[in-house]
């Protein structure tokens, strides 16, 4: 290596330090000590045991486990599914109307999210409440009975995740139709196709970055829920989340806690860091900054 | 060809989907009974509890700290990784970019509980500080993300220029790149300072006995408090919320 | 004081691709120099080698008797003409163009007079305050030549100025080049890909070629006197013949031309009997008549058939065929007569011209018969440009 390639190595080494160095001390060895506790066994005092063991591991098996794991992987793709079906409609919708509006509709869509999280799904309690107003117009209309409960069911759990993550698979989904070519879908009906065809051999795989996108930034976050299955969902509800918090707060077996975050981390860790790196090596090909 | 109304029927169903529920809570706010089935006449109650609260007022100074904090030390770090991502495209930073985008995806309940189980083995005392560290490692990652997003239209020839015109390295970051990147930078740090303000799950896993933030003393409320008292504070962290964007919107304005 | 810049030897590689393969050139005080080639050649390499931008691999580079190789960009009496003009978006006109100033340290009082000087001179002092994206483009060129004019450089560097102007602004800001180094007398040392912007405005052109300098030389010798088949195809059209010396007389001697006919060539180069020598024929040295002409003896004369024509106006294109060569030729219409017998499709035609106006080439390469244009490009060429795009 020359002298001058020797002095752009130090300076990039030099930048990149600190940021990298943070994110290995407080990112990557906490991650991987999670998965190491897996294999460690509890002290009855609520701390950790001293020998290496399969047992906690052993433990999943309890059969209350496969079915929390189940249920916290079907709410996730319905969810995803929904967000994505009403995303695409309106995202549509939006990036065919003027700019000025479209910056307008888009404001009133990214508002309620600057709204506290827990807030947020707190109204939802309220809205749902078995003495609130909604529960009380249903039951005036006939649609549900007095004695029916709209919280503390998984349903209820699935309605606020689509609440909660709906704008980041709308945006990305926008973003993407923003740039779609329309007269692309006017060549399609000019070459025969009718509006629903055009929509999907022509629009939708123009907008699949978008979709991709869309689907990552929902169901990821959705497999993890804690907070809206705590509020709005009852023990029948439960997904992997609560059963994380629960073995460390409350039952203080860390190790189990381990054991079921590791399962959830490679359930996520593996597809994004392919999906990341096929996605860097495709940059870098497609036109290198020749700096 | 007539366009369907489809879409836009849609849009307006998600826009009453996403309002409901803060209408609702608004309303509620003002309404004398509990848990308001009814309408029970108009009260300003439960904003005089709430202002009348003292840890509410603990948790929000907590919460400041922390977000002022962890914004100004994320924001240093996400610009450097900007900087070396747009910079260099070597192996190095392939690694880089893997480490920076993770934490985006990965579940705030993963990062809380490996947090924990970090400080834990250290032996570190949960607390602000726990706190303070795990919010600059999360924040980093979307400080980066976004500055690099500023950088992906940056030409590098205005940089070249302005060594070119006799600028020292140092002197063309400062004067040329640093105002270039100023609205991502500072775009970037508003986010982390929401995402730090808004933060639950990870601080409720690193917090301490007396560490509690606002979030950490909003969700007790829901639990024990009463709802009333929380529907008040909803609407007056809403309007705060709104001020804040609101004013530092403008500031962007004024510099640009 | 002549050679006031001088490239010794550079070479330089990207990732194990050589850009640059030990090129010498010396361009002189006050001049023009253009650095012409196709996209890939180098060219614009060897400009930001001579900014500072790049460092060469090998190669030194003298500015004024002073030895700059390594040098940062900042040290260097150099300015340079970014091809998107790289203004700086934060910064108004009138700052932009104080930055150099600024940088050197120089009181603000003076700054501002020395800034309105330049500001008039490109005709903007109304736009001082403005930001670089409220400008047109070619008042974005404008401030970029002036912010490198006013650090008074040694030499202004100017990579491709005009490749994002479209074709009227170009001919205008090409004329008001040539007045602004007529005015501040500074040496420019020009990138372009544009052989009429490099003819038009060079006193000296360095034709480049994957990284070897294939030919310096003023307009005139470059285009009448190529010394190799690339600079000769690369730079206006040409027609290349290969043939052997049958008999070598003064001043002019015999090539036989296989499938084409003997041929009488002026010896401008050292030739002897049974050489292979290659000619270059630009278009329009050839005649085309329907009648043979009667000629002196030192012109050549050819029998062929048209095969296709386009006309531009100007002139007409016509492509002969003499057995295996398809030639191009041009013909001017300085008169016209209603009366006059078209030349047309199929008809058979005699090419004349004279043996002082074929060309022998030093160096011949097969390859650089793809950049000579076949009459369906042509056309395709013209429907192009037709249709508004000029490039």
């Amino acid at each position: 290596m020359s002298l001058q390639g020797l002095k752009k190595r130090k300076s990039e080494v030099l930048i990149s330090v600190s940021p990298m160095g943070w994110l290995f001390i407080f990112f990557v060895i906490p991650t991987f000590l999670v998965i190491a506790m897996a294999f460690r066994s509890a002290d009855p005092y609520g701390g950790i045991g001293e020998q290496w063991t399969l047992n906690t591991l052993k433990d999943l098996r309890n059969p209350n486990y496969p079915l929390i794991i189940w249920r916290t992987v079907w709410l996730s793709i319905i969810s995803t599914a929904i967000c994505i079906l009403t995303a695409i409609p309106a995202a549509y919708y939006i990036s065919r109307i003027k700019k000025k509006y479209q910056d307008i509709i888009l404001l009133f869509i990214i508002v309620p999210f600057w709204i506290n999280f827990l807030i947020r799904i707190f109204a939802w309690k309220v809205f749902l409440h078995p003495e609130g107003m909604f529960k009380q117009l249903l039951v005036t209309l006939h649609i549900s009975g007095p004695d029916s409960l709209l919280l503390y069911r998984p349903e209820a759990v699935l309605v606020v995740i689509v609440y909660s993550y709906l704008p980041f698979a709308l945006l990305p989904i926008y973003a993407s139709a923003e740039k779609f070519d329309f007269h692309l879908m006017e060549a399609a009906y000019d070459l025969g196709a009718g509006r629903l065809q055009a929509f999907i051999r022509v629009f939708i795989p123009g907008i699949r970055q978008g979709l991709l996108t869309a689907i990552i930034v929902v169901f990821i976050p959705a497999l993890g829920s804690y907070v809206i299955p705590d509020i709005v969902g009852g023990p029948s509800a439960e997904m992997i989340g609560n059963k994380i918090a629960q073995r460390t707060f409350i039952d203080r077996n860390l190790p189990h806690a381990s054991a079921l975050s590791a399962i959830l981390a490679f359930a996520v860790i593996i597809p994004s860091a392919l999906a990341l790196t096929r996605r860097f090596f495709k940059e870098k090909n497609s036109g290198s900054l020749g700096i | 060809m007539k366009r369907s109304r489809f879409p836009f029927y849609m849009t307006i169903a998600i826009l009453v989907f996403f309002y409901l529920p803060i209408v609702i809570v608004f309303t509620q706010s003002f309404n004398a009974s509990r848990f308001g089935g009814t309408w029970k006449g108009f009260t300003f109650d439960w904003y005089f509890k709430l202002f009348s609260d003292k840890n509410i007022w603990h948790a929000f100074s907590n919460t400041l700290i922390i977000a002022f904090s962890s914004t100004a030390v994320s924001v240093v770090l996400g610009t450097l990784s900007a900087f070396a991502l747009y910079k260099y495209k070597t192996k190095l930073q392939i690694t880089h970019n893997i480490l920076v985008y993770l934490p985006l995806v990965m579940p705030d309940i993963l990062m809380g509980i490996s947090l924990l189980l970090f400080f834990v083995s250290l032996k570190l005392e949960l607390g602000l500080f726990t706190i303070l560290l795990a919010h600059i490692t999360f924040s980093i990652s979307y400080v980066a993300m976004v500055v690099l997003g500023r950088f992906q239209d940056f030409d590098y020839s205005i940089f070249e220029a302005a060594l070119d015109l006799g600028a020292t390295w140092w002197t063309a970051v400062k004067k040329i790149m640093i105002p270039y990147l100023m609205p991502g930078i500072a775009a970037g740090g508003l986010l982390a300072f929401t995402l730090s303000l808004d933060d639950f799950v990870i601080t409720f896993f690193v917090s301490g006995p007396d560490s509690t933030t606002l979030p950490l003393y909003i969700y007790s409320m829901m639990r024990h408090g009463s709802p009333s008292v929380i529907n008040a504070l909803s609407v007056i962290m809403v309007l705060f919320t709104f001020v804040v964007v609101f004013i530092s919107k403008k500031l962007l304005e004024v510099k640009e | 004081m002549d050679d006031f810049l001088i490239f010794d030897g550079i070479s330089k590689s990207f990732s194990n691709h050589k850009v640059l393969d030990n090129v010498s050139l010396t361009v002189k005080k006050g001049e023009i120099f253009s650095l012409l080639g196709p996209s890939g050649c180098g060219k614009t390499t060897l400009l930001r080698i001579c900014a500072g931008l790049e460092e060469p691999d090998s190669g030194r580079i003298i500015l004024n008797g002073e030895d700059i190789t390594d040098l940062s960009p900042n040290k260097r009496q150099v300015n340079t003409v970014f091809q998107n003009y790289a203004l700086f978006p934060n910064l108004s006109v009138f700052d932009n163009i104080a930055f150099g100033l600024r940088i050197s340290g120089m009181k603000e009082s003076g700054i501002k007079d020395e800034v309105y000087k330049y500001l008039e001179m490109i005709q903007l002092t109304d736009h001082a305050r403005k930001k670089p994206d409220k400008l047109s483009g070619g008042q974005k060129q404008r401030v970029a030549i002036a912010r490198a004019l006013i650090n008074k450089p040694k030499i202004l560097l100017l990579d491709e100025p005009l490749a994002a102007l479209d074709l009227k602004l170009r001919q205008r800001m090409l004329v008001d080049l040539d007045n602004i180094h007529d005015e501040v007398g500074i040496t420019f040392l020009y990138v372009t890909h544009d052989q009429s912007e490099a003819m038009s405005l060079s006193d000296n052109i360095a034709v480049l070629n994957e990284g070897l300098v294939e030919q310096v030389g003023t307009p005139t010798q470059i285009y009448e006197a190529p010394r190799t088949s690339f600079v000769a195809a690369f730079i206006g059209d040409t027609n290349f013949f290969e043939g052997d010396v049958i008999e070598v007389n003064e001043p002019y001697s015999t090539l036989h031309i296989e499938d084409f006919t003997d041929v009488l060539v002026y010896n401008d180069k050292k030739i002897r009997k049974g050489d292979r020598v290659y000619l270059s024929i630009r278009p329009e040295k050839f005649t085309v008549t329907l009648q043979k002409p009667q000629l002196p003896e030192s012109y050549n004369i050819v029998k062929g058939k048209v095969e296709e024509i386009i006309y531009l106006g100007y002139h007409t294109k016509y492509w002969v065929r003499v057995n295996e060569y398809l030639i191009e030729t041009k013909r001017l219409h300085d008169r016209y007569m209603l009366d006059e017998k078209m030349i047309t499709w199929g008809d058979e035609v005699w090419l004349s011209w004279h043996a002082d106006y074929c060309y022998m080439l030093e160096q011949y390469n097969m390859e650089d018969e793809a950049l000579l244009t076949l009459p369906d490009e042509e056309i395709m060429a013209e429907i192009e440009s037709e249709s508004g795009e000029d490039e």
